[in-house]
């Protein structure tokens, strides 16, 4: 990736390891001891690899890095796993024998799988944590949390909601987990592959999270959307999830992530689709949303994650706003309508006709619109018609969704964008 | 003359309030651009203490506490510098690991 120095300051760099280095190790960390303990024991393993990169934090400082300190990380942390389980099931001997069993087996190769399991620890975790019977939002937390390697405090600030209700949605993902009986740790295929659709919505959660914030602290959001592509990088490549959703999944938090550096002002301000400098936008990011679009190309499915993705690509390659396929947009964006029905898609689909037939043709799109409560309080909605209808010459209409619509803009940077792309001459 | 300073790092016993992974990774590097800043000042970089101890007196051994029960002493440093100014100045810039932690700072006597 290069252009991930567009956002906020640089980061301070860590001498001697990657970027996110600790966040990354903890995911891993608790993916591979979860695996060799069982899921009921995810309290003790987590504070088992804390304590490691702890200790990790102190040491290297003073005698600097390992040479391999992924596997320096794993010793230290499976040791004080079975230290701390030793010590929890002292005074229940079965328990212990089979900690012991446990200890007995390799301490720097990670155990073998059985064939059929997801054979790479981090999207086993996922696999486990998109149950059925754990709420998508707890979901998603919990994948932040064990697999991102965020605090509760992070994940507060990234959701945009209370530590408290983070904590909640946690705990339901926990007791459930806990509940579960072993052999549920180890789903079967055809398990695995009903979950897929959950686990895709999780990762395409995750990416949203980090792109359609227009908070200003872009920095942090950013590491979602880089998470995100990480790990669907990792379905993609792997049997269960190697299917042309996920691909056109990959293909469209791509061509998304190749724009976001073009999106803020040289103050932090949000830009206009028709003011980015599109010079700005990452090729090597376009090409590879475009290869994996080429790969999603196949089957006979066209899903959400297509429409998404072919939208996205109409974006980014053409050559200008104005030389921008409209028409192809607006078809996206009815197929998508179909797909998954959401007025927000229609209400984008007008906003495509409107470009491409005339702001008289987008607002007949949105007069067939019965937007919901949500979609009615919200500014988008009001921004979309003010617009429209101040292009059509319907000033007074355009002035009444004017303010609302500034009065209903979550963040300051939103309500200048509103200004300056709802202005009426007078 | 320069003399030699012992750093001494406490911070709280039972101090729940535990670093983030990615709050690591930036102290970490704040660490070691620290180590590089004061570099002819740091002589031994020291270690890390166990927790726990023993205290020996004429009427035996006993565990810890040692300073306070609140604190422990987490490691340890040592740094030469012309005066006591100069030590406090090193390790007012030192970025600390855990919020709330300090650094107790003694001159070592004798050459």
């Amino acid at each position: 990736m290069s252009s991930k120095s567009d956002d906020g300051p640089a980061a301070v760099v860590a001498p001697g390891l990657v970027d996110q280095f600790f966040r990354h190790e903890y995911g891993r960390l608790v993916a591979v001891l979860t695996r060799t303990v069982g899921v009921r024991h995810l309290d003790v393993v987590e504070d088992a690899v804390q304590g490691a990169l702890l200790t990790a934090l102190t040491s290297w400082t003073a005698q600097g890095v390992p040479r391999d300190p992924g596997a320096w990380l794993y010793r230290v942390a499976y040791n004080s796993l079975i230290d701390a389980l030793r010590r929890n099931t002292s005074r229940r001997r079965i328990l212990a024998r089979a900690v012991d069993s446990v200890a007995q087996g390799s301490h720097d190769l990670p155990p073998s799988y059985f064939a059929g399991e997801v054979a790479d620890d981090t999207l086993r975790m996922l696999f486990i944590c998109c149950d059925d019977t754990i709420p998508r939002e707890s979901q998603l937390v919990f994948a932040l949390k064990t697999l991102c390697g965020f605090s509760i405090a992070e994940i507060a600030l990234r959701l945009f909601t209370s530590e408290a209700n983070v904590y909640k949605r946690l705990a339901r993902a926990r007791d459930r987990l806990r509940e579960m009986a072993p052999e549920i740790e180890t789903p079967p295929l055809e398990t695995l592959k009903s979950r897929l659709p959950s686990v895709q919505a999780v990762l395409y959660l995750l990416f949203n999270e980090g792109y359609l914030s227009s908070q200003a602290e872009a920095a942090i959001r950013r590491e979602l959307c880089d998470d995100a592509v990480r790990l669907t990088t990792l379905l993609a490549e792997h049997p269960i999830g190697a299917v042309p959703e996920t691909f056109a999944l990959l293909a469209l938090m791509h061509l998304h992530a190749a724009r976001l550096g073009a999106r803020r002002d040289a103050r932090g301000g949000l830009l206009l689709l028709e003011e980015q400098d599109r010079s700005l936008w990452d090729r090597e990011r376009m090409q590879m949303g475009a290869d994996w679009l080429e790969r999603s190309a196949t089957g006979d499915v066209f899903s959400r994650f297509h429409a998404e993705a072919g939208i996205a690509a109409e974006h980014c390659f053409a050559p200008s706003f104005e030389h921008t396929r409209w028409k192809e947009i607006a078809d996206l964006y009815a197929m998508l309508e179909r797909i998954d029905p959401s007025p927000l898609h229609e209400m984008n689909r007008a906003v495509a006709v409107a470009e491409w037939q005339g702001p008289d043709a987008g607002l007949a799109v949105l007069d067939a619109v019965v937007p919901p409560a949500w979609l009615v309080g919200s500014y988008l909605w009001d921004a979309v018609l003010g617009d429209l209808h101040r292009r059509a010459g319907n000033l007074e209409i355009a002035q009444r969704h004017r303010d609302r619509a500034l009065a209903s803009a979550p963040t300051e940077a939103v309500q200048a964008l509103l200004r300056r792309r709802l202005v009426i001459a007078t | 003359m320069s003399k030699k300073y012992l750093f001494l790092q406490r911070s709280q016993a039972g101090n729940r309030q535990q670093p983030s992974p990615a709050q690591m990774q930036d102290v970490y590097a704040a660490f070691n651009a620290w180590k590089e800043k004061f570099k002819d000042d740091i002589l031994d970089m020291g270690g890390k203490l166990m927790p726990g101890g023993t205290v020996v007196t004429t009427t035996g051994a006993t565990d810890g506490p040692f300073v306070e029960a609140k604190e422990i002493v987490g490691g340890y440093m040592f740094v030469s510098a012309d005066s006591i100014e100069r030590a406090i100045e090193v390790a007012r810039e030192m970025p600390m690991l855990m919020p709330g932690a300090t650094i107790e700072i003694r001159e070592v006597a004798g050459p």
